[in-house]
Formats: structure tokens, sequence, C-alpha cells
């Protein structure tokens, strides 16, 4: 039997305790605390295992002092943890700074050109109507491109459509119009309606500078039905302006001359800088012209076998490489026909990285 | 055309402020590109309609604007003119001019009068500079009428005034030419017994022309042909405003009154008329006649307007109006200044349009049934260009042709197949003479480009289309082929605080191949290099392949020439191209087939050989998965490592052998013992290549 002098001194082992306890600054030093003050070999252990030599009437006493010091440590190691783990996470987080102003890193798009895009946009309007889009030679023939098109040679018409000759009596198309010609001549006998769009590089044999190029885009496309009327005509090229440029942008009409239309259209829309007003940007027109239609002339019916009587038709085409430019806000067209990829980089990334 | 308002505003009524006169013009189809007012009056440069040739001309102008408005039009004085007994005399020696008239008119040689400022303020609005009273009468009359007269001084005049074809090796001084030029034969020309006097329709000549001395004139005021007045103007690339007229077609009943408002405008400077005017030629009016249906005319234009207002709107622009021949058609008679452009009932119902206004005839959309999908062509096009753009390239366009210089500068000499082009007959630049047959000649010189303005990341792309000489060809001349394109130059990742990363090299570009072929779920392989692949010379010749599509060669890979890149003066850059033929990416793909990702990890060895110079590591790799069990799954390179060794340039390349270990049985020993039998087999067959296990 021990006698209470030789009885495990329970102060003194939480006293070691929170000596070792405030000695300890790292998880692992904490770990070995609790390995050392509550492990098989901790005084805390022993002294439980001395509850036998304890005389009956003191052992309760004394073992709950044993179980609350138990306790106590289990509590402080625990506080402890989450302080030292906490300081241990704050002290890893702050090591961890980065410096996020860095540029970023992740492998940067490149994108579609803008014309690729302007396309794109136009062909999902289309698509809504019903139209499907066809594609066609470049290298033609003048009966595609001007006979059948109720352009005769020698016609002024011509004049503005400087044609690049080929060897072997062949051109390279002067307006895409050649794929909707095409079309009707295959399809003569086919269910109607008719609705195709053409998409493609057009060439005009003139001087090239900033703003004209000798080889640009067009879109164009023609619906073939019985019973279209100049209102229908109207009102296709009012949707189409409108689902490109906006429904609340203004637009008008005003009459063309194109050999294969008749009556033939031009479509403005107001100018986005002054909304009709007149600027510098329009040249104080107010308008800008967006695209060029018209009701399929009779003769282009005539010339590939529909009954001008029972059909008739419209036609309409895009500026699209003048669309693109507007789209990319640039005013020299040429640069986006050119391969300098800072331009392209510009137009979707805006300026290069560390720029004001 | 350049014409002032307050002018225009003497022919017909216009709303007082002139920007709205501006908004009037655009709305009949005249379109105003620019306009310049000042005290209230506007000058505008006006751009018109290809096949109008009456809209040159005040009166033709102020009839459109009377067809839209119901405004009448006031008609400039005309001196009326007898046509009889010609003054001078005419032969005509051609059907190219269907009416030819000659006024003479006198001055005392004391009288020298201007004409009036005002005359002389319209011509100064229309940037034409004042020469002379009977010049500048002339000048004045066409932009009035849009009929174009020329004065010959008598004096000058040799004999008869015949109207001809020029013949073999004839010559003339036209004005403002400093020298004489030959007239190619056949070319329409007014001449007399000894000279040319005029070539019709474009330009006087410098031996007949009027001065100030000159008191006697021959005015001629005619009707040519269009087309051969074109031709004319072409040939010898001069155009005039009388040109410009002709061209287009001009009223051939306007030339006598022509004449008679050169006389009028002349009679206050002292010139009057002497005698009767002559004339030749046996145009009379054909008075073409069009039926029109009004109730077709309303069911197009969706209107309801009554035959009264159509009869009244036509003949606001000069059209004579009388009864059908039933009482549901109206009878139309085309005035002699329309019959170039109207010969249609379509051509009424356009005038009836524009006399409405475009803008406010009923507006509809007609019924849509559905809406269309993407064709496979586009879902193509869709998923390749997210493959390129995710991998940053850009998309580019190029032109459809180029200069000898650009195949030249690839290194395409005689004999080579892409030698041959389809050529431009007529180009006005050498830059457009070749259609062209690749795209890498544009591709290197885009690099080029980016490289000049210091640009060393570039990749790029393009949709594009090659033309190649082909007399079998459907229109037999050549072929169009489309093809994708890519370059890549510099730095697979754009230059970086991160570091320089690796180049984009031809592995890059096979990398985006294999991209392009998953997204298409194609088969693309690549390849050994093929000579007869055309661009083959063009290419590094040990850093190329094939692209092939089902063992058909569809494309191709490879690092520029070194040489290429020196005519391109392409300096420290390495570009890699990729080219693959559109039609084989519209080919049928499939989807890849599934494999389950195993249950249990795969049981992993690895092993590095070296490689010496010339051994693929995929030779290596297809022995690997060949000679190996059904369990092992894959055979991958994860880390190449390029050094010397007996100071040869070798390759040290790490696989990873992934063993299956799907019943989680297999022993290290069963694993090991594999592994050593393909160790043992790549160094029986690679052994004597040179071929080293390193350990």
């Amino acid at each position: 039997m021990n006698s209470p002098s030789e009885r495990p001194d329970v102060a003194a082992i939480l006293e070691s305790f929170r000596a070792a306890l405030a000695a300890a600054g790292t998880p692992k030093e904490l770990e070995e605390v609790r390995r050392q003050h509550t492990g098989k070999k901790s005084a805390l252990k022993s002294a439980l295992g001395s509850l036998k030599s304890i005389p009956a009437e003191d052992r309760p006493a004394f073992a709950k002092s044993i179980n609350e010091a138990k306790n106590t440590i289990e509590q402080e190691l625990e506080a402890a943890k989450a302080r030292i783990e906490g300081d241990a996470q704050a002290s890893q987080l702050d090591a961890e700074w980065q410096d996020l102003s860095m540029p970023g890193v992740a492998f940067p798009r490149g994108a579609r050109h803008p014309l690729n895009l302007v396309e794109r946009n136009i062909t999902g309007v289309l698509r809504r109507l019903g139209f499907e889009v066809v594609d066609g030679p470049e290298i033609d023939n003048a009966y595609f491109n001007f006979d059948a098109l109720n352009i005769p040679e020698h016609h002024p018409a011509r004049d503005m459509q400087d044609t690049f000759w080929v060897h072997g009596g062949l051109l390279l198309r002067s307006h895409t119009t050649t794929v909707q010609a095409r079309v009707l001549q295959e399809r003569s006998q086919a269910d109607l309606p008719i609705r195709v769009a053409s998409i493609g590089r057009v060439y005009r044999n003139e001087a090239v500078d900033a703003t004209h190029l000798a080889m640009f885009h067009q879109y164009e496309g023609i619906w073939i039905d019985r019973g279209l009327t100049f209102a229908h005509l109207k009102g296709t090229l009012s949707f189409i302006a409108q689902s490109l440029w906006g429904a609340e942008r203004r637009i008008r009409f005003k009459p063309k001359f194109y050999p294969y239309t008749e009556p033939s259209v031009g479509v403005d829309v107001a100018c986005t800088g002054c909304d009709g007003d007149g600027c510098d940007a329009c040249h104080g027109a107010g308008w800008v012209t967006i695209l060029g239609a018209g009701m399929v002339h009779p003769n282009v019916f005539r010339e590939f076998g529909f009954d001008p009587d029972e059909v008739s038709g419209i036609a309409f085409g895009l500026g699209t490489t003048r669309m693109a430019a507007q789209w990319a806000g640039v005013s020299k067209v040429r640069s986006l026909y050119e391969q300098d990829l800072r331009v392209h980089r510009a137009l979707h990334r805006g300026a290069m990285e560390g720029s004001r | 055309m350049k014409l002032a308002t307050d002018t225009l505003a003497r022919f017909v009524d216009l709303p007082p402020d002139a920007n709205d006169v501006r908004h009037l013009l655009d709305d009949i189809g005249i379109e105003v590109k620019r306009i310049a007012i000042e005290d209230g009056v506007g000058q505008m440069t006006l751009e018109l309609l290809a096949n109008r040739g009456d809209h040159h001309a005040y009166v033709g102008i102020a009839r459109e604007i009377s067809g839209r408005t119901g405004s009448a039009i006031q008609r400039p004085e005309i001196t009326d003119l007898t046509v009889g007994e010609t003054p001078w005399p005419l032969a005509l020696e051609t059907d190219l001019c269907p009416r030819y008239s000659i006024t003479c008119l006198e001055r005392d040689a004391a009288n020298d009068a201007s004409l009036a400022p005002d005359a002389l303020r319209i011509l100064e609005a229309a940037e034409i500079h004042s020469i002379g009273p009977v010049v500048d009468a002339t000048n004045l009359a066409n932009l009035e009428l849009g009929q174009p007269t020329h004065a010959f001084d008598a004096d000058s005049i040799d004999g008869a005034i015949t109207i001809r074809l020029s013949r073999a090796g004839e010559t003339c001084w036209p004005l403002f030419q400093v020298d004489r030029i030959e007239i190619p034969e056949g070319t329409l020309v007014i001449a007399d017994d000894s000279k040319i006097l005029a070539i019709a329709g474009v330009i006087g000549c410098e031996d007949s022309k009027t001065t100030d001395s000159t008191t006697k004139v021959l005015l001629e005021s005619a009707a040519f042909d269009p087309i051969a007045v074109r031709k004319a103007s072409q040939v010898l690339g001069i155009h005039t405003d009388s040109s410009a007229r002709f061209e287009r077609g001009s009223d051939f009943a306007l030339p006598v009154v022509g004449a008679g408002r050169v006389a009028k405008l002349l009679e206050p400077c002292g010139w009057r008329v002497t005698g009767a005017t002559g004339m030749v030629g046996d145009w009379v009016d054909p008075e073409r006649h069009i039926t029109l249906r009004p109730a077709l005319l309303n069911d197009f234009l969706e209107t309801t307007m009554t035959t009264d207002e159509i009869a009244k709107r036509l003949e606001r622009y000069g059209f004579t109006i009388r009864p059908g021949a039933d009482l549901t058609t109206i009878d139309v008679i085309v005035p002699t200044h329309r019959l170039w452009d109207v010969e249609l009932e379509a051509d009424l119902i356009e005038e009836l349009a524009k006399s409405l206004g475009y803008n406010d005839t009923p507006i509809s959309l007609p019924p849509v049934d559905m809406g269309s999908l993407p064709t496979h062509d586009e879902h193509v096009r869709d998923l390749v260009e997210e493959v390129l753009i995710g991998h940053g390239f850009y998309e580019v366009i190029t032109d459809g042709f180029y200069g000898r210089a650009s195949r030249d500068r690839i290194g395409v000499t005689e004999g080579h197949p892409l030698w041959s082009h389809v050529e431009t007959v007529n180009a006005l630049d050498r830059a457009y003479s070749l259609l062209k047959n690749n795209a890498y000649a544009q591709a290197i010189e885009g690099v080029s480009t980016n490289l000049r303005v210091q640009n060393r990341d570039v990749k790029a792309f393009e949709w594009t289309r090659t033309f190649h000489p082909n007399p079998k060809a459907e229109n037999k001349v050549c072929d169009e082929r489309k093809l994708l394109w890519a370059i890549a130059s510099g730095p697979e990742r754009p230059e970086s605080w991160t570091g320089p990363g690796r180049p984009a090299d031809a592995m890059f570009l096979k990398g985006i191949v294999e991209e392009i072929g998953l997204a298409l779920e194609l088969d693309l392989r690549i390849g050994a290099a093929d000579p007869s692949y055309p661009l083959s010379s063009c290419l590094h010749p040990n850093r190329q392949a094939v692209v092939t599509l089902k063992d058909r060669v569809v494309g191709v890979i490879g690092e520029a020439h070194p040489e290429v890149l020196k005519q391109n003066k392409i300096k420290r850059a390495r570009p890699c191209y990729l080219e693959l033929e559109f039609e084989a990416l519209l080919s049928a793909g499939a989807r890849p087939e599934f494999v389950e990702p195993p249950t249990v990890h795969p049981v992993e060895r690895n092993l590095a050989f070296t490689l010496p110079r010339g051994v693929e590591a995929g030779d290596l790799t297809r022995t690997l998965l060949d000679k190996g069990p059904d369990w092992l799954l894959a055979a991958s390179i994860v880390d190449l490592f390029e050094h010397e060794q007996d100071g040869q340039p070798v390759r040290t390349v790490t696989y990873v052998l992934r063993y299956s270990n799907e019943d989680a049985n297999r022993t290290n020993d069963e694993v090991n013992a594999i592994t050593d039998e393909l160790v043992a087999t790549i160094d029986a067959e690679f052994g004597p290549r040179g071929v080293k296990r390193r350990a």
C-alpha cells in the first residue's frame, strides 16, 4: 500500500505536461508531447496503474483527480493542436504568397478571322430563314459571271467589275452571283422554294491600295418561290439588317442598279456614330450602305427556264469585307488581308500585355 | 457628277434645306457621296446609276425628282433650229451614228463676250474650267440637257465632214494630248477630207478646235453608238464627260435640241445661227410599247394604286400612257431618253416603286416553314478551327494569286511539279500574275511579314483554294482544290516570364494533326516523307512527313527548307508548315472504340533505350507492343534526352510499359520476366542498329 507521500503527484504531472506543451511549436513536437504525457509510458498511465495500491477509501478521489488531469491534458492538447496547426497553416500561407499581378500563363487561344465571324453571323441569321450554303468555282466563265446575269458584252455594268481574265478564256469570278446562276441552272426543275447562300472570294482587277483590294469577299443569297413580292424583299432585308445590326437600328431603302435584279435596292443602316445625323465617320451621310439586293430580273429567270410570271425571287448580297472592317474598327481594310498577326491579336485580345 | 442645289432648283422645286435635298436624292437612287454647304447652297458630288445615262444632266435629275415629288420641270430655253439644207457637206459612212447634225454659227470679230457669270458659275460648280464662250456653251448645254456637242472652227475644215470608221495607220491629235496618236483601225471618227476632226463622242482634235479668234463654228450635235464610243474611250484611255454620256446611251431625239441650247447660250455673246441645221442618219423613234398590268403591279408592290394614279406617276417620268388592249392593262410608251433601260413591265414597276418611294411601300416577311441546319462542311470547319484556335492559331486570309517571285522564292523551277500555274492575262499588278497552286509560298511570306515587324510568335491558318492546270478538267483549264494550311514559327507558347519553352516545330504540328483527327473522328496518321509530294522539295528533307487517311496521302507536315528561308530572307526562325486536303477532312469518321479504364491500377515498368541517329522511337514502340503480351496495355514515351555518346549525337528515350493487373494477382516476378523478354527482343532487333538499353 502506497503511503500518501508515495502516491503519484497529479499536480506535478500536469505541471510537467504544461511545461512540455508550452515548449512545443510544431505539430511534430506536439505529437511528441502527446506521446510522452498520454502514452503507455507516461506518468499519467503510470499513475492510473498505481490505483490498486491506493487505500480503498482514498481510491475514488485519487482516481477522479487522475481522470480530471487526463481530461485536462487532452483538452489542452486539442487546443494546442488547433493553435499550432493554425499557426503552421498561417505560416505556410504566408510563405506561399504569389504575385498574381504577373501575367496569366494559360495557353492563349488564337481566333477566327473577323471575316469568318461576320460570315458565321450572317449564316446564323439566314438559317433561321431556311437558307443552305452552297459553293461554286472561283474560276468561271463569262456566261455565269455576266451573260446569264443580264450583263451583255460592252454593257457599262461590266465597268463596275473590271475582270481578271485567265488563260483559256475563263475569268476569276467578280461576284458570288455566279454560284446563284449555277444553282438556278441546276435546279430549274427542282421543287420550290430555293433558298441558297453563296460565300466566298471574288476578284476585281483594279489598283490596290489601303481600302481597295484585288480579292475580297462577298456573301449573297437568293430565294426563289411563287408569290414573292417587293414587300417580301423589303421584309427579308429588314430582318437580315436588324438581326445583324440590332432591332433598334434604323434602316432605309434606296433605288440601285444591278443588271440581274429589277427593281434593285440598296439598304443603308443609320451610322453608329450619329444615328443618321451625319458625322465624320460616315462622311456626313448619316447612313452606311450595307447590302445590295433586288427582285430577280425576269431575263435571268428566262435564261434558266423559269417562267417569271409563275415565280419570283429575292436576291441580296452583303459586302462582308466591309462588314468585317466595320466590326474590327479598322479603316484600312487591307490590314485584314495581310498576315501581320499583331493586328489579329490586337483585334481579339486588345492591346499587348503590359500596355497602358 | 458634281452639281449645285441652287442650279438644280432652276429646273425643279426643291426642299429649301440642302441636307433635305441630299436625302431626297438618296431616296430616288442618286447617291450623294459628298456635300459641302455654303450660304445655303449645297455643292454635291453624285454617284450615278450605271444604267442611267440620262442622269448625267440637270434635266435628267430634275425629271427623277419630279417623278417622286410631282413638281413640274422647268426646261432651259432653246433656239428653235430648222433641219434643212446642210450648211456644210456631210457624209455618213457607218451605221454606228444614228443621227449627226451640223449647225453653223457666226459672230462679229469684234464681239468677244463671255457667257453670263451665272452660267460660268454653274460650270465652276461642276469643276469644268472655262475655256471660251463656245466651248463653255457646249459644256453647259451638256450639263443641263445631257446632249454633248462639239464645235469645230469652220475655217480649219477641209472639205466635207464625214462620219466613218478610221483606217489603218491613221493618226490624230486629240485635245489636251501632248502629241499625235495612232487611232486603232475601225474607230468611229469624224473626219474631213484630209484629217480626223474628232474621235466620235469622245474628244475633238487640236487642229480643228475653236480659238479666241474663231468667228465661224460648225456645231456638231449627234447620237453615237454607245459601244463604239465605249470601245474608243477604253482603247485610247481617254474618258470625258461626253464619252461618259454616250457610253450609257444618249437620247437620240436630243441632238437638235442640244444644238439649240448652245445657240441660245451663245446669243448674248454675239453668235448667231446661219442657215438651217444639216442632219444625216436615219434614226426614228421606235415608239416602244409596254403592256402594264395594274393588278400584277399592285400584287407585287402590295399597293392599291388606281389606273389613273399609275398613269400620272409614269407621266412624270416622261412616259406616254394609253388605254390597254383590254380594261385590265395599260399601254405605256417609253420616252426616247429611257429607251436604253426600260424594256419590260418589270422596269415600269420599278419606276412606280421609285415614285412611291422605296421606304413608303408596304413591307412584310414571306412565310418561312422552318430553318436549316449547318452543313457537314460547316461542322467540319468549326471543329478544326476550334482545335487550331485552342492551340493559339489565328485565321488569316491570303490572296488567290501571287507573282512569279513568290513561286521562285520557294525554290520552284521549271520541271518542278508546282511549276505550272493558271495565269491571269490582264492583271494590273505583277503580284497577281499566277493563280496559286500552293499555299506554302504565302504562308512563308506571312512568317517573313511578321518577322519584319519583330513578331516572332507566328501561328496562322487559312482555309484556301488552289488552282491546278488540267486540260481534262471540266472547265478545260484547271481543277480547284480546297485545303487547310497552318504555319507555326517561334515558341510553341507565346513568349512569357515562365521561360522560353519549346519551339513550335514539326512535332507540334504533328500534335495538331492528331488533335484534328480526334476532333473529326478520322484516323489521320503521320507517315514517312514522300518525295513525290509536290511540296516535298520545299521542305526540310529530314523534317517532313506526309499525313495519310486510310493509306491515302492527304497532306504534309514539315519544316521549311533552309534554302526557302534564305530566299525569303528569314533568319533565326524555323517555320513549320502543315496542309490538309479539305475533301479528306469531310470523310466519314468513326469514334474511337471505348476502352473501360482499369479498375486496378496497371503495373508500370520504365525502360530507357539509347537510339543512334536514324532509328525512330516509333519503331521501338511498335515492336514493344507487337511482341509484348496481350496484357501489355501501352508502351508510352515519357522522356527524351539528347546527348552525345562516343562523340556521336544520340537520344535516350524512356518508355513506360503499362501492364494490366485487373485480377490484382500479377506478380513482380511475372512482370519483370516479361519486361526482360521485351528488352531482349529490342536488343535482338535493334541492337545491330546501335540501340542499347540504358540503365
